[in-house]
Order: C-alpha cells, then structure tokens, then sequence
C-alpha cells in the first residue's frame, strides 16, 4: 500500500463513524415516536372506563 | 419564578422534559450542520492545502483525524463523567440523559482514534499495533466506555441504570490523566507531547490551522450528536406521556 491509501483508509474510517453518528440517533427517535403512536392508538381503540361492570 | 436570573430560569426550564425535546429538535441540527462544514474546511485544508511532512510524507495528514478523534474521546468521558457526578449528587434526570448520550459518540471517537493510529502506525513504525502505554490505555478507555453502555442498557429501570453506569464513569476518570501523561510517565513508543495550547509546538505553524478547525468542527459535531442522543432517550423515558403523543401525532422527527 501508498502513503495516499493509507491516508485514504483512515479518513473513510472516520467518514463511516460520522454517518453512523448522525443516522444512529435519528433513528432512535423514528423508533420512539413509531412507538408513541402505537401507543396513543392502542388507547384510542380502548373503551373508555366508564363505558366498560 | 418570574423574578429568577434568566440564565438560572433557563436551566430550570432546561430540566423539563418537554422543553428539551423543543430545544434538542432546534438546536441538534446547528450542530451537526457547522460541525461537518468546519470539519469540511479542516479536512479540504489537511488533504490538499498542507506540503507533506519532510519525514512521513503524506501519511501525516491522518494526524489532522487522529489527534482530534483522540482529545474529543478524552474531553467526551470527562463530561460523562462530570453529568454522572450532577446527576448523582442532585439527582437530576436531564444530566443523567445527558451522560448516557456521552457514552456512544465518545466511544466513536475512541474507536476512530485508534483504528487511525493503527492506520499511521503501520506504515510509520511498521506494525498496526503495540502494546504501547499510550495505545493499551486508551484502549481501556474504549473497554470503560463499552462498559457504561453495557450497564446502562443491562438494567429496566433507566434512573437505576443511569445511576450505575454514571458510577462506573466516575471511576473510570482516574483513566484520563494516565493516558495524558502515559507519554511522560513510561518509555513509550508512541511520540510526546507535540501541539502545546501554552508554550511552543513542534509542529511547523502552516501545518497547524487545519488541525484547529477540526479541532473546532469536532466540538460542534459533538453537540448536534448529543443533543439529537439525548433526544431520543428523553422521548423513551416519557413514553405514553401526552406530550410525546402530541410530537408523534404531528411527525416531528
């Protein structure tokens, strides 16, 4: 291997840790308002207390 | 609370639940934003505006992501450490958060830190790895930061959790002046102290003004990273809270 590939191994490792870093977290939170809204419809689609004795 | 300090007030606000997530959704995307155009601009300058080092050729331009990759996971575990320490004396769940988003992104960067030193070292000293005092600490400092990750995720209750990895942060501390000064303390392959924030470098000044907008860029990319990290626990801590629903309902990702 060159100098320059080397160079270039090292800065597409780091270009990978940035991506990672970014979309991680981002889909993180998709994941969490995903599961907010199945909750909320979940509860939605239950019989309120009163009108179940 | 209307006659508060502002500044007190606003950190006050800071600890509710709601408010953060209104201020990581605006603030988060600033940081990564200015982090990758000044981290853009410190590696356009790294790779084509500096000569080539005398010695090492072009190899040395991996420096200009080592070195910062290398103070940031240093810097990151100070500040875990330092909200794990807020966090268990005052019990304050958004510094608790907070901690545990450190614990990821400084990982990356210690992951980053050493698979480009090993990158270096293999042309320069001709083997990827030794178990050189400085290279074997910061690996522990890896092994500490996948611990508090593992711990945190290993417990239910995310309040116990973030107590315990928070504790094994402050232990795990003692870690940072041992590889700041491992170069000085023991016989070490890897290179002293080369760029000096007081006093005079050793490194010729041209080569110097990328290394600082990385250094800078990184800072940035970090704020974005954690304020997005700890906006996602904040939403899975206050699952089934109406406020989480109105933001799901409307799509605010």
């Amino acid at each position: 291997m060159s100098y320059r590939e080397y160079v270039i191994a090292a800065y597409a490792v780091f270009a990978l840790m940035l991506a990672w870093d970014y979309i991680a977290p981002r889909l993180a939170i998709a994941r969490q308002l995903r599961a907010a809204r199945r909750l909320a419809a979940r509860r939605a689609a239950r019989p309120a207390r009163n009108d179940r004795t | 609370m209307s006659d508060m300090n502002p500044v007190l007030r606003w950190f006050h606000q800071l600890g509710s639940p709601p408010y953060f997530d209104r201020f990581a959704t605006r603030w988060a995307p600033w940081g990564y934003v200015l982090g990758a155009l000044v981290m853009g601009w410190g590696v356009y300058g790294a790779l084509f505006q500096v000569p080539a080092d005398y010695q090492q050729g072009d190899s040395f331009r991996i420096l200009y992501i080592h070195v910062p990759a290398a103070w940031m996971s240093l810097l990151v575990f100070g500040l875990m450490a330092l909200y794990s320490a807020i966090a268990l004396i005052w019990r304050i769940k958004l510094c608790e958060i907070l901690a545990m988003a450190c614990a990821p992104i400084g990982a990356a960067f210690t992951v980053v830190t050493l698979a480009t030193g090993s990158i270096w070292g293999k042309p320069m000293w001709g083997t990827w790895w030794d178990w050189d005092p400085r290279l074997t600490s910061q690996l522990v400092l890896l092994f500490l930061y996948l611990g508090v990750i593992g711990l945190y995720h290993a417990i239910d209750d995310r309040r116990t959790a973030a107590r315990a990895a928070g504790l094994l942060a402050l232990v795990g501390v003692v870690m940072l002046p041992v590889i700041r000064y491992s170069v000085v303390w023991w016989n070490s392959l890897h290179q002293g102290q080369t760029i000096r924030v007081f006093g005079e470098s050793s490194m010729d000044p041209s080569m110097l003004p990328p290394l600082v907008w990385m250094v800078i860029g990184t800072k940035f990319w970090f704020a974005g990273s954690l304020l997005a990290r700890a906006r996602a626990d904040n939403l899975q801590r206050e699952a089934g809270k109406d406020w989480v629903r109105r933001i799901a309902e409307a799509g605010k990702a």
